[in-house]
Formats: C-alpha cells, sequence, structure tokens
C-alpha cells in the first residue's frame, strides 16, 4: 500500500493552501500554504505558535475558517473513513484511567470496525511495538508519565494507517523512553509511514528528521532543512528541567561540563542551561541508562530559548 | 474503505462508554438519589407495622398501591427521572470534552453522530439498571401496607417500569439536545424540569403541550389517594391525551432530539482548553 494518497507515492501527504483559522479575535493559523512531502516531518515551534492549531485542523478536528486543507488527498473535515488510513496522538495526557492498556487500546481499534478477536491481536501488537506488553493489564491509571505517552502512541499506530500524526510524543518521557520512541519513530518511517511529528525543542525534532516546518503565531516562517535554523538556536542557551532522585549528584557531574552555563535547584528538580545541547542530552542519557546517578524521571525543556530564536528570526 | 455503519459505530461507543458510566462519580450520586425513596419505603413499612391503622389521608385509608403509585409520579417520574436526564442528558458529551478524551473518539472512522447515540444507548442501560431496582425495593415495601397484596398490583409494577424507561429516554434525548446545542447546558435543564414543566402544567391552553411530564403523565394508570393536596393536583394533571398519542408525541421527541443532538455533534468544532 501507498503512504501517500494512493496516486502517486511522492505526492504530498498534507497540503494547505491559504489556511487560516480563528477562533472568535484569536488568530491560530494566519494564511498558512503548505505542502508536506511522505516521510518524517517536523513542526518546530514555541507553545502558542499554532502547532496545536495545526494538528488539529489536519486530523479534522477543526474546520478551517478560510482556505483549504487536503489529507492524503481528501478533505479532512467530516470525512471519517480517512481516519483508516490516520493515526493520532494527541498532546493531552488524558484516558480511560480504569481501563487497562489493552482495553483501551482495544476498545479504540474495534472502531475501525474490525471484529473484537482482531482488534485485541492488533492492540496486542501495538503495544508490543510500543514496549509496552508487560504493563497492558495494568490500569492506564498506574502507568508512569512515559508509559502513558506510549500507550497515546499504540492507539494511534494500532490499525496501521499510512500517516502518523504525533503532537509533542516526548513531552514528559525520561531520556531512555525519550531514545526508545525517537528510535521508534525513525522505524516506522523506514516501514513507509509518514509520519509529522511537533515539537518545541529543535533537538527532538532533529534527531527524528532534517525536515521541519518552523511556524510562529500562526504563520509558517520556514520549511525544508534543519541546518540552518540550528545555528540561530545554537547561539542562544538550551534550558532542561531534569526532575531526578539525585538532583544533588547531577548538579556536580553537569558542573564538570564545560557546556553547562548555568544550573540552579527547584524542588526535586534541576534546571540546566547549557551552550551545546546535542552533547549534553547525549551524556543525560548515558547517565539515565547507567543508573549510577539515581533515577532520572522527567525531562523537559521550557520553549524560552526556542521563543528567544523565532524573536530573532520574525526580526531579521 | 468505507466507516462502519452508524448503528455498529454506536454499538461499539456504548461498549466503550457502559463501563466509564457506570463507575462514575455521577453513578454515587445516582445511588445516593435512588436510596431515598427505597429509606422512605422502609420508613413507611416500619411506621405500618407499628402503627395497624395504617396511613390515612383526610381521614380515608390510603392502599399501599395508592402510596405508591403516588411515589412513582410524584418521586420518579417528576423528580428523579429529569434529574438523571438532566445531569446524565447534558453531559453525554461534556465530560468527553472536559475529559479531553473526545479526540481519540473523532479521530476514528465513525460517524461523530455515533459518539452522541452510543453513550446515549449507554446512558439509558445505565439508569435502568440502576433504577428498576430501586423501584423493586420501593413496590415490595409500600404495597403491602395499609392491607395491599403484592399479586394483584404486579402487572402495575412492569407497566411503571416500561413508563420509567420511557420517561429516561425521553428525558434523556432532550437533554442530550441540550447538552450539544447550548452553553450552559445544566442550568438550561433544571430551569426546564423545574422550572417550565410544573409551571406550564398548571395553565390552561397549549404550551404543557411543550413538556415531556405532559405525554408521561398520560401513562400513569394508578390510583391516587383521594380528597388530598396531591390528588387535587392530579386532576388538574390529568387533562391528559390518549396512551395512544402520549406514546407517538415522546416517541416523535425521542427521535426529534437525538438526530437534532447528531446533527450538532456532527457540524460542531471542540476546542479542548490547553
Amino acid at each position: 500500500m501507498s503512504a501517500t494518497n494512493g496516486s502517486d507515492p511522492r505526492s504530498p501527504i498534507v497540503v494547505a493552501d491559504h489556511l487560516s483559522k480563528w477562533y472568535g479575535q484569536v488568530i491560530g493559523l494566519n494564511d498558512v500554504s503548505v505542502s508536506v512531502p511522505p516521510g518524517i516531518t517536523g513542526l518546530l515551534g514555541p507553545n502558542g505558535a499554532g502547532k496545536s492549531t495545526f494538528m488539529k485542523v489536519i486530523t479534522g478536528q477543526l474546520k478551517p475558517s478560510k482556505g483549504t486543507i487536503t489529507v492524503l488527498g481528501e478533505t479532512i473535515w467530516n470525512n471519517p473513513s480517512l481516519y483508516f488510513r490516520i493515526g493520532f496522538c494527541p498532546e493531552q495526557d488524558s484516558f480511560y484511567e480504569r481501563m487497562t492498556g489493552l482495553e483501551w487500546v482495544t476498545a479504540l481499534v474495534r472502531l475501525n470496525g474490525l471484529s473484537d478477536a482482531d482488534a485485541a491481536e492488533m492492540a496486542r501488537r501495538a503495544l508490543e511495538a510500543v514496549e509496552l506488553t508487560d504493563a497492558a493489564n495494568k490500569k492506564i491509571g498506574a502507568y508512569s508519565k512515559g508509559m502513558r505517552q506510549r500507550v497515546k502512541m499504540a492507539q494511534a499506530l494500532a490499525h496501521e494507517p499510512h500517516l502518523l500524526i504525533l503532537d509533542e510524543p516526548l513531552s514528559g518521557m525520561d531520556p531512555i523512553a525519550r531514545r526508545k520512541t525517537i528510535r521508534m519513530v525513525k522505524d516506522w518511517a523506514r516501514a513507509g509511514k509518514s509520519i509529522i511529528v511537533s515539537s518545541h525543542i529543535l533537538h527532538e525534532i532533529e534527531s527524528m528528521t532534517s525536515n521541519i516546518l518552523l511556524i510562529n503565531q500562526g504563520r509558517i516562517l520556514a520549511e525544508g532543512n534543519v541546518h540552518q535554523i540550528r545555528d540561530l538556536i545554537d547561539e542562544h542557551p538550551h534550558t532542561v528541567y531534569i526532575r531526578a532522585d539525585q538532583t544533588r549528584a547531577l548538579a556536580r557531574a553537569f558542573l564538570a561540563q564545560d557546556d553547562v552555563l548555568s544550573l540552579r535547584f527547584e524542588d526535586e528538580a534541576i534546571v540546566v542551561q547549557t551552550g551545546r545541547p546535542d552533547a549534553f542530552y547525549s551524556r543525560l542519557t548515558d547517565l539515565a541508562a547507567s543508573g549510577e546517578l539515581g533515577a532520572i524521571h522527567e525531562v523537559t525543556s521550557p520553549d524560552d530559548n526556542l521563543q528567544a530564536v523565532f524573536k530573532y528570526l520574525v526580526k531579521s | 474503505m468505507k466507516p462502519p455503519p452508524l448503528v455498529r459505530s454506536s454499538i461499539r461507543i456504548f461498549d466503550l462508554s457502559l463501563g466509564q458510566m457506570l463507575w462514575s462519580r455521577r453513578s454515587v450520586f445516582l445511588g445516593v438519589l435512588l436510596g431515598g425513596p427505597v429509606l422512605l419505603a422502609l420508613a413507611l413499612r416500619i411506621l405500618s407495622t407499628l402503627y395497624e391503622a395504617g396511613f390515612r389521608i383526610n381521614g380515608v385509608r390510603a392502599a399501599g398501591a395508592s402510596i405508591f403509585g403516588m411515589m412513582i409520579w410524584l418521586l420518579y417520574l417528576r423528580f428523579i427521572v429529569p434529574i438523571l436526564g438532566v445531569f446524565y442528558g447534558t453531559a453525554l458529551i461534556a465530560d468527553e470534552v472536559d475529559d479531553k478524551t473526545i479526540t481519540y473518539l473523532f479521530t476514528r472512522p465513525i460517524p461523530r453522530r455515533a459518539v452522541v447515540f452510543g453513550k446515549y444507548l449507554a446512558y439509558l442501560a445505565c439508569n435502568v439498571l440502576l433504577v428498576l431496582p430501586s423501584v423493586m425495593f420501593v413496590f415490595f415495601l409500600v404495597v403491602p401496607t395499609g392491607g395491599g397484596r403484592i399479586g394483584p398490583a404486579f402487572p402495575s409494577l412492569v407497566t411503571d417500569f416500561g413508563m420509567l424507561i420511557i420517561g429516561l429516554a425521553a428525558y434523556g434525548a432532550v437533554f442530550a439536545f441540550v447538552g450539544t446545542r447550548v452553553k450552559r447546558p445544566l442550568i438550561v435543564g433544571l430551569v426546564f424540569s423545574f422550572g417550565w414543566e410544573p409551571t406550564v402544567l398548571l395553565l390552561p391552553g397549549y404550551l404543557k403541550r411543550l413538556t415531556v411530564a405532559y405525554y408521561l403523565q398520560a401513562l400513569v394508570k394508578h390510583e391516587m389517594p383521594q380528597d388530598s393536596a396531591v390528588s387535587l393536583l392530579m386532576q388538574v394533571f390529568r387533562e391528559v391525551p390518549s396512551v395512544t398519542v402520549s406514546l407517538l408525541c415522546l416517541a416523535a421527541i425521542i427521535a426529534g432530539t437525538l438526530w437534532l443532538s447528531g446533527q450538532a455533534v456532527e457540524s460542531r468544532e471542540y476546542v479542548l482548553e490547553q
């Protein structure tokens, strides 16, 4: 089966033409015209840039106020049959908490018209793909943040869609879960799926693809290769929030590195500013994997640094 | 590929929603609400055992079946059923929106209206499963008071069950419609049930036809205790259409409001709070 709209495998998976979306007086998307090619595409922008609005429009949850949008060659609004070919992993951390992961994914896959047995089998495979087999029969309410992110992805990919749309899939994951998820996304792309993934962290997007859409204030500022943007971003310190068991030991390890510009403690977390995010994240993942400085529970990055770059881009 | 048919999709949403609904916090409230009449019936039974003269309304001894009839109309049909309709019906979609789980349902290959229909069926099943045992307890506790016998009164219990199910279906559908169309559905629902309906039922004219209670009361077959305030009230309410007309009108209300709810959900955008 083709990963695109069925006619030409190279044809764009999403085409927006003068697309605008507003909520009353607030503009979510402003005259966006863009073609998203097959493969992995990263949607990068700070919070409030319009990423989620764009995601909601391309998943048919919102109707364009103006302009048109086609996904896999068809309009998406009020076109339920297109959801056979699309899987969506939303940003929000919301579930039917009393269900087990397997029950929940099975129930959602059943909505695709599959028999109970087929739906359960596909759900099992999807949970296996996101490495949640052991926790499949646990209630979602008892899942960690990383497991919740992964079960969300399982429901998105269980019915084997052509196009996966992932809204901030790495948000709140620990470094090891991040690494695994990035690997999974790349594997899915290699298997012929197209993936649109949003994030406010360049480092995350860059680890999955070099093809990005840069969005801010409802407009696509740039599209294409990541390297130019990366050069700009590297001039700005990158902030990382780390929640861990042994924050003081971690702090000592970080301060020994020359790329760490500043560091402060916050409750059970430390907030680090680094001049070289790549090197920093790589070391952090190794530290988490070794476990020698205790467990690292959550890694997030406030988007102040990215916001600064966007301000710079808009001014220039 | 074509999406699964509406009925099949609705049944799948029903399967997904029933468990959630049964074990929700709202069901705890429902349990308390339905425990009230049972406790009242228990008190009546104890009192009737203690005082052999039984209950008298204006000097006339009230039969257990009449008291049961009063409870069905005043407690269940005029209070509990509309309350359940308001609280569950208006929340069919609102709960999914508030919990931000609606996204998972709206990004599946099913018509959006199947979500409303499936959840409505779950509401109906959940409430019927919880209301009927309460009514059974009340029946067995109250009917034997005042020398009443369960056997002859039993067929009326079956009729009451049917009436309650129709009441739940009608109020649920009306408030599902309210929930999908207006901004403050709970307030609108409460005003409709406890402001609009009781008021216009007392007024002469055609306005009462714009209520659910007007059609439901035609289905109430119980004898009420005579010469009481309740019987006077019932005389006013007894300006009713025939059973056939009532059933047809209730069916039209259910079908019409559900269809409009489906239309609303198909065309509306749900913007979830970030």
